[in-house]
């Protein structure tokens, strides 16, 4: 799975929990706090890319990355780990 | 201290109508809608039958996100308040003089339960708002979101006399200078799978007898009834003090004049016609009644046979025998947590309309000697009305309700 693949599955997760930003066009500087997604909303992002990659990382590991481009290099390193 | 309490607003949605005016429609029209529950979650190896809510409307102020992350019981309470919101004005009052009372206990079990099917083999994927969903005061803390409510918010549950414990509780707030304002809610009891098989087990919940006749299966007080027909509802009522609605401008739809909540001591479903005897009294002379001085009331009339039979003779023992008598139940069905606040409404809404609405199913009453409404709605003005509920575990309430002249 390439980076670009896990920022779409994280755009598409993000949609899915903030539906308003439907036609958001996602870049890898883009942090969740500063599109609307409150402590709970980002958990649920995080949760549901998890799933669908079926991969779990720790709470404390998400706490690191910064906008959803290091989040993204984040999963793919536990990927290539696993 | 204010001293009376009154109903400044309401909002209601059942099988047969969302909103107040095609709720009542629907009551008086004798309208029903059961079948074999459709809602995923709701049937294991079964058919069991009830009335389900339709496609729920809702206002387009209320933002996608809000609605994403709503369980079906936090659904029904946004529309049903925004309703009753709009219907008493709520947008003129300080939102630190509001308040919010959800009646019902564990009303969220069918989506708990698809959670817990969905993530039984995948635990490390468990949705976060798990940790909040599965808390019923979530409705509490969702609702007071939405609408920006400030001053108190918590659940109070007593089984299906919930709804109607809601409606006193907020009241007591309202009567202790707690709040201006305060919104009883009765919570969409959502069940699964796992609740039907257990009310059917205990022998509650109606039989297969009807399983090719649904429409005949919900039959409060008829002598082939042998149990309750769960119906999806939800209602919310406005309770304020009468120098706040007076200050607002408001004409209220009734006073509540008085009220009794007694225990029977007993854990059990069984009911106790001592118990619900008191609690009929009790409410009358709180609200300085004679029996006579009732026109009409509405039962608690679930189908249960010794829960139909119990409530008829309390009523005769208290001197109610006079009194008009239909049975909502019988058109919604049983909306356990939601009944007892859905039947005020439903009983102020017939104030309103001066008429009273038919009782589905009654062919020969276990009592005919009652002024019963049959299978007609019939005009009746109503100036007081008892509305009663009872719940497993021996807890009954009755309200004494009095229009607004």
């Amino acid at each position: 799975m390439t980076k670009t693949e896990i920022l779409n599955l994280i755009a598409h997760h993000t949609r899915e929990i903030l539906p308003g930003l439907d036609s958001h066009q996602f870049v890898a500087a883009d942090r969740l706090v500063d599109l609307g997604a409150n402590s709970v909303d980002r958990a649920e992002i995080a949760m549901l890319v998890q799933e669908s990659l079926a991969l779990s990382v720790s709470r404390v590991e998400l706490f690191g990355p910064r906008n959803i481009g290091e989040l993204a290099d984040l999963f793919l390193e536990k990927l290539d780990a696993a | 201290m204010p001293h009376k309490a009154v109903v400044t607003g309401v909002g209601v949605i059942s099988a047969t109508g969302q909103g107040k005016d095609a709720f009542a429609k629907a009551l008086l029209d004798g309208k029903t809608a059961f079948g074999v529950m459709q809602r995923p979650g709701r049937q294991g190896e079964s058919s069991y039958l009830g009335a389900e809510i339709g496609e729920i409307v809702f206002s387009s102020g209320i933002p996608r996100q809000t609605l994403r992350a709503a369980s079906l019981s936090a659904q029904a309470a946004l529309v049903v308040l925004q309703e009753a919101w709009i219907d008493a004005r709520l947008s003129d009052v300080d939102p630190r003089r509001i308040g919010l009372i959800v009646g019902g206990s564990n009303v969220q079990q069918r989506e708990l339960t698809q959670v817990h099917e969905t993530y039984r083999d995948s635990l490390e994927f468990l949705r976060p708002t798990y940790a909040l969903s599965f808390m019923d005061s979530d409705v509490c803390g969702f609702c007071s979101a939405h609408f920006g409510i400030r001053g108190l918010a918590y659940t109070v549950g007593g089984a299906s006399a919930s709804g109607q414990l809601a409606i006193v509780q907020a009241a007591q707030a309202v009567l202790t200078n707690q709040v201006d304002v305060c919104i009883a809610l009765g919570a969409l009891m959502d069940l699964s799978h796992w609740e039907c098989r257990g009310l059917r087990a205990l022998g509650a919940m109606g039989s297969d007898r009807y399983a090719n006749e649904p429409e005949l299966a919900c039959r409060p007080f008829d002598r082939d009834h042998d149990g309750f027909i769960f119906g999806e509802s939800c209602g919310a009522v406005v309770i304020e003090s009468l120098e706040s609605s007076q200050r607002r401008g408001l004409e209220p739809y009734a006073a509540l004049r008085g009220w009794g909540i007694t225990m029977d001591g007993n854990r059990n479903p069984d009911p106790s016609l001592e118990g619900e005897t008191q609690a009929i009294q009790n409410a009358l002379d709180a609200s300085a009644w004679t029996p006579a001085q009732i026109d009409y009331v509405n039962p608690h009339g679930t189908g249960s046979i010794a829960g139909d039979e119990t409530e008829l003779k309390a009523l005769h023992a208290c001197g109610l025998s006079g009194a008009w008598l239909n049975a909502t139940k019988s058109l919604i069905g049983h909306g356990l947590s939601a009944a007892g606040t859905v039947e005020v409404i439903a009983t102020l809404l017939q104030m309103q309309a001066g008429r009273l609405h038919p009782t589905g199913n009654l062919e020969n009453p276990i009592d005919p000697t009652l002024n019963w409404v049959k299978d007609k709605s019939i005009d009746h003005p109503i100036e007081t009305a008892l509305t009663l509920s009872m719940g497993f575990g021996g807890i009954n309430t009755a309200l004494c309700w009095q229009r607004n002249n």
